[in-house]
């Protein structure tokens, strides 16, 4: 028979080889954690219709942010030692069937030239970020680009597979749409998830690809636009993912574990009482 | 407090002391898995220890019994068994949760800083001398082509580098050139980024391919600069020798 004390030292031993069970959860080695900037966007899922004609609409705003360092293009001539955009917050959404990303980021003059770009790794080959130059040990893919310019006030779908291969694509599937305000642009592009053309990437829900991102200031500087062509602000590769649909099977698989472990539980609890050995 | 199932714990605790806390005194950290995968070893030892014969078994088994089945508990008793009996399920519960539910974290990424170079590039020396001149040009050079990302100080930190992953090598730092060759080197900026091989993901690298536009002799020069202003010297083959 137990008396208080031994019931107390059996919790104990219980606790001890549960603590070694419950360990188990933890076998695997958690993720290192990542201290400086974000490394991924998630456009998250929302029913209706997407923000996309308006970068100022209210449903941007209860939206999460990534943000992102940009450099200046220093990889390759022409390069350029000091750029205006220094990071962009970037948002993201989609409803299972359009996506729309939103970047805001600081431009204290609103100028003709002013233009933003996502660039994105299609198919399964990696390609280098600076529009899919060629590697020497490793076999590339193409980018698809889009591409947003002030002055033309839309949005231009783009391939490239190396230096000097940029070209408009035949097909245009993106759309865009900028507003400055108080020193700040905010430009949201928007496509449809998934094409049928090959030369651009296809976004599955739950699935992570490959993004960049680059700006140019378009102000003009003694007759000279300051930011153009190779000359803007840059990020290499991040990531981005259409966030799925919440899988609510989980749960049901939850309550079975439940239910079994109690019947476990119940079937045990009774043979011990009859005095049989488990 | 005695008998085996304490002293089962007592081992198992004492296991996962030395493993976690002891070891790494000595050694490198063991992963969360090997120390897992040891607490699991030890444990079938005391099991099967524990299971020998009838009376060990009673011994090891008779406390757990008689507190599963309640019979006779009073207070403190009948609480902790009641709540041993609600928390099983509900790890159950979680451990099925916490297996199934979907990862949202970004692909892992296992990018190797320093890959092996081409063979082409292995035992080549620097072929200046480490004259004061060719050092101070070899600085000059790396002032005007480096620095905006590795920084004027050799530390990493140039104006450009907060845009960059992975971010500019930080020469300063002794697990960078101290640890290469110059041969090494000579490699890594005559062919850039997008000469690593496909573990040194060549296609998120910045490093440009310098080949394209400083003649050899630059190259060499710069070397030169970055170990003296580094404070670094390069691993040469007769350290490896030793």
């Amino acid at each position: 028979m137990l008396n208080g004390r031994g019931s107390l030292r059996t919790l104990l031993i219980f606790g001890l080889f549960g603590v070694l069970w419950f360990s188990s959860v933890f076998a695997n080695e958690p993720p290192a954690s990542e201290d400086v900037g974000s490394v991924s966007v998630r456009m998250y899922q929302i029913e209706g219709s997407l923000p996309s004609e308006d970068p100022n609409s209210s449903q941007w705003d209860s939206v999460p942010s990534s943000e992102f360092n940009l450099a200046p293009q220093v990889h390759w001539p022409p390069r350029i030692q000091e750029v205006t955009v220094k990071s962009v917050k970037v948002k993201g959404v989609h409803n299972g069937q359009e996506l729309a990303i939103l970047v805001e980021y600081a431009d204290p003059t609103e100028d003709a030239a002013d233009a933003a770009a996502l660039e994105f790794m299609v198919g399964d080959k990696p390609a280098h970020f600076a529009h899919g130059q060629e590697m020497l040990q490793v076999e590339g893919g193409p980018v698809n680009i889009w591409f947003w310019k002030n002055e033309s006030g839309k949005a231009v779908d783009m391939s490239a597979k190396g230096f000097k291969t940029l070209e408009s694509q035949p097909h245009q599937d993106v759309q865009a749409k900028g507003v400055w305000q108080n020193g700040t642009w905010k430009v949201v592009f928007s496509r449809s998830l998934k094409t049928e053309d090959s030369q651009d990437v296809q976004v599955e829900e739950g699935e992570w690809r490959s993004v960049a991102f680059a700006f140019w200031d378009g102000a003009v500087v003694d007759g000279l636009v300051k930011e153009k062509g190779g000359q803007k602000a840059v990020s290499t590769w991040w990531y981005i993912r259409a966030e799925p649909t919440a899988d609510n099977s989980i749960f049901g698989w939850v309550i079975l574990g439940l239910a079994l472990a109690a019947a476990f539980e119940l079937v045990i609890v009774r043979k011990l009482r009859k005095g049989q050995s488990v | 407090m005695k008998g085996p199932i304490f002293s089962g714990a007592i081992i198992l605790a004492g296991m996962f002391i030395f493993l976690k806390f002891l070891l790494p005194l000595v050694t490198a950290p063991l992963p969360a898995s090997l120390i897992y995968l040891y607490l699991a070893l030890v444990l079938s030892g005391i099991m099967i220890y524990g299971t020998m014969s009838a009376p060990s078994l009673e011994a090891m088994m008779g406390p757990i019994f008689r507190f599963l089945s309640g019979k006779g508990q009073t207070g403190a008793g009948q609480i902790a068994r009641l709540a041993v009996l609600v928390m099983f399920p509900l790890l159950v519960g979680w451990q099925t949760y916490s297996r199934l539910v979907p990862s949202d974290l970004p692909p892992a990424e296992n990018r190797t800083i320093h890959p092996a170079p081409p063979g082409e590039f292995v035992g080549l020396s620097n072929p200046y001398p480490k004259t004061p001149e060719n050092i101070m040009m070899g600085k000059g050079l790396y002032a005007a082509y480096c620095s905006p990302c590795h920084g004027a100080n050799y530390d990493g930190k140039g104006p450009a580098a907060p845009g960059f992953n992975p971010p500019p090598a930080n020469f300063s730092d002794p697990g960078t050139i101290a640890q290469l060759q110059e041969a090494y080197l000579f490699w890594r900026i005559k062919k850039g980024g997008v000469g690593l091989p496909v573990e040194g993901m060549p296609w998120k690298s910045a490093m440009p391919r310098w080949e394209e536009e400083l003649p050899e002799e630059f190259i060499w020069k710069i070397i030169m600069g970055e170990y003296d202003g580094a404070h670094q010297s390069p691993r040469t083959w007769e350290e490896e020798e030793e």
